[in-house]
Formats: structure tokens, C-alpha cells, sequence
């Protein structure tokens, strides 16, 4: 079956604080969890550390191709836009390609993380290996 | 004894190396990261296909990615772009390590950025991920 075009479940991800200091640290003269020194450098609140949409995508990756993408994995991403503390992110995928590698067939996956207005915040690809079911 | 420095683009060499310390992934992080990505998959607490629980592909970013505190003082920064590849499982219980080198620097649109390549590896030497990343420096 050609899935090239299938689009994946979409992820919504809600992203506090807390969660935030739990990922990065809690550290003083840190954008992501000191407030002032956020907004002396310019941002109007903690910046969610771009690193968090990576585990986004990675978990709506995981969730499609399983251990295809814990074991040959890849992902590649831009950060373009900030995300705040506080903000909604939708993780969007769709299939661009698939195409063979040994054994298996690897499938790549346009990605796309959305804040709460429907500004892009990350854009990238991520892929992961698919293989024939065993024949029993 | 290390003598930090703050990191500035100029500071910065091209081929600069760095190493992290060893950190044992303990089911403690992986609960941690859980939590701080809101992703609970049963292969992070139970079995998972590789055996025991696994972490999370992309649980050791963040030791890549503070490479350079290993020896700067880095107040902040943006990070740009990402990319990884996950060639072997995390396996709770691992004593982990990333390597990496600055590959790159350069300037656009004013703003100064670097690039750096990085494994990580498990304490046998075998590579559990490898990627690269373009952080932007800011200027005080």
C-alpha cells in the first residue's frame, strides 16, 4: 500500500513551567528557567528549550514505528520560532517517502511543530526503518 | 582543573574538542524526562523489545548539547538546529559519555553561530547516538 502522504496522529503537547524546570534544570541566568534574565535578554517569558520538540517528534515517531525508530532513527530539525513557557504545541507528520535500505524500507516523515496561533515554531524531517513482519 | 572562560565567538576555535563527564541513566532520569515531556511509553518503566526498559531516544541531548559547559561559561544561547541519529537503544543502567568538536563558526545576519558534531557512548565504546547541532551565541 502506498502510504506516502499519510498523515500521523498529531500530538498536542501543553508546556509549563514546571515541565520546563524539569527538563532543562533549574539554574539562575538561564532563559528557559529564570524569568528575569529571560526577559533581560529580550523574551517576554522562559523560552521552552528547543530540545523539547525533538522528544515531541521523537515520541510520534516512536508511536509509528516503534523499535524501527529507537534502533535507526533519525531526525533533523530547525528551530524558527520561539516557544514560551505556557504555550500549546501541536506536533504535525506527514509521510514524504519511503524507500529501501537493506532489509527494511525507511520512511520519512515531515514534521512540523505548531504553537497555539498557528505559527510554525520547528520544521524537519525525521525517519525510522520499517521491516516485514516475521512469517510464522 | 579547567579554567573557564566565557564563550564568545572569538574565544571559539574551529576543531575545538570536548568531553563530557560519564552519567549512569538511571530509571530516576527516564522518569524525570517522562514527565518533563508528558511521554509515559511502557518500553521507558517495562519490557520493551530490546529487552529490559529503554530510555528515550533523544534522553542524552542534553549532555551533547551542554558540551561546551564542560568548559565555557555560557549564559545563553539559541539553539538553531538539530539532527540526530539513534543507532542503538538507551538502556536504563548505562554509564553514558558524549564526545564532540566544533566543526564550524560563522556569522549571519549579524548573529554568531557554531556547529558541533557528537557521539554518545556507552562504557564498551559502542555509539548509542550521534548527531550535530548549530547553536546561535548571543552578544552582551
Amino acid at each position: 500500500m502506498d502510504t506516502n502522504g499519510q498523515a500521523l496522529p498529531s500530538l498536542v503537547k501543553e508546556i509549563s513551567q514546571r515541565k520546563i524546570d524539569a527538563y532543562s534544570v533549574v539554574r539562575p541566568k538561564s532563559i528557559h528557567t529564570d524569568e528575569s534574565w529571560a526577559r533581560q535578554r529580550g523574551f517576554r517569558a522562559p523560552l521552552v528549550q528547543a530540545m523539547m520538540s525533538t522528544a515531541y517528534v521523537s515520541e510520534m515517531m516512536t508511536r509509528f514505528l516503534g523499535a524501527g525508530f529507537v534502533k535507526g532513527g533519525a531526525m533533523s530539525m530547525a528551530f524558527i520560532k520561539p516557544v514560551y513557557a505556557g504555550d500549546r504545541l501541536t506536533v504535525h507528520g506527514v509521510v514524504k517517502e519511503k524507500r529501501r535500505e537493506g532489509d527494511a524500507t525507511r520512511v520519512v516523515v515531515e514534521v512540523r511543530c505548531e504553537n497555539q496561533h498557528g505559527e510554525k515554531t520547528a520544521v524537519g524531517t525525521a525517519s525510522g526503518l520499517q521491516r516485514p513482519e516475521p512469517r510464522t | 582543573m579547567i579554567e573557564f572562560k566565557k564563550l564568545t565567538y572569538e574565544v571559539l576555535k574551529v576543531g575545538e574538542e570536548f568531553v563530557s563527564d560519564e552519567h549512569l541513566v538511571t530509571p530516576e532520569d527516564v522518569e524525570t524526562y517522562a514527565f518533563a515531556v508528558d511521554d509515559h511509553h511502557p518500553w521507558f518503566f517495562e519490557k520493551s523489545p530490546f529487552g529490559g526498559p529503554i530510555a528515550h531516544p533523544t534522553l542524552l541531548g542534553n549532555q551533547a548539547l551542554r558540551l561546551r559547559h564542560g568548559r565555557y561559561i555560557v549564559h545563553a544561547g539559541l539553539h538553531a538546529k538539530m539532527e540526530f541519529e539513534f543507532l542503538e537503544p538507551i538502556r536504563q543502567g548505562v554509564r553514558v559519555r558524549s564526545r564532540g568538536t566544533v566543526v564550524d563558526k560563522y556569522e549571519r545576519r549579524g548573529k554568531p553561530y557554531m556547529v558541533t558534531e557528537f557521539v554518545t557512548e556507552d562504557e564498551g565504546g559502542t555509539v548509542l547516538v550521534r548527531g550535530r547541532f548549530t547553536q546561535m551565541l548571543f552578544r552582551d
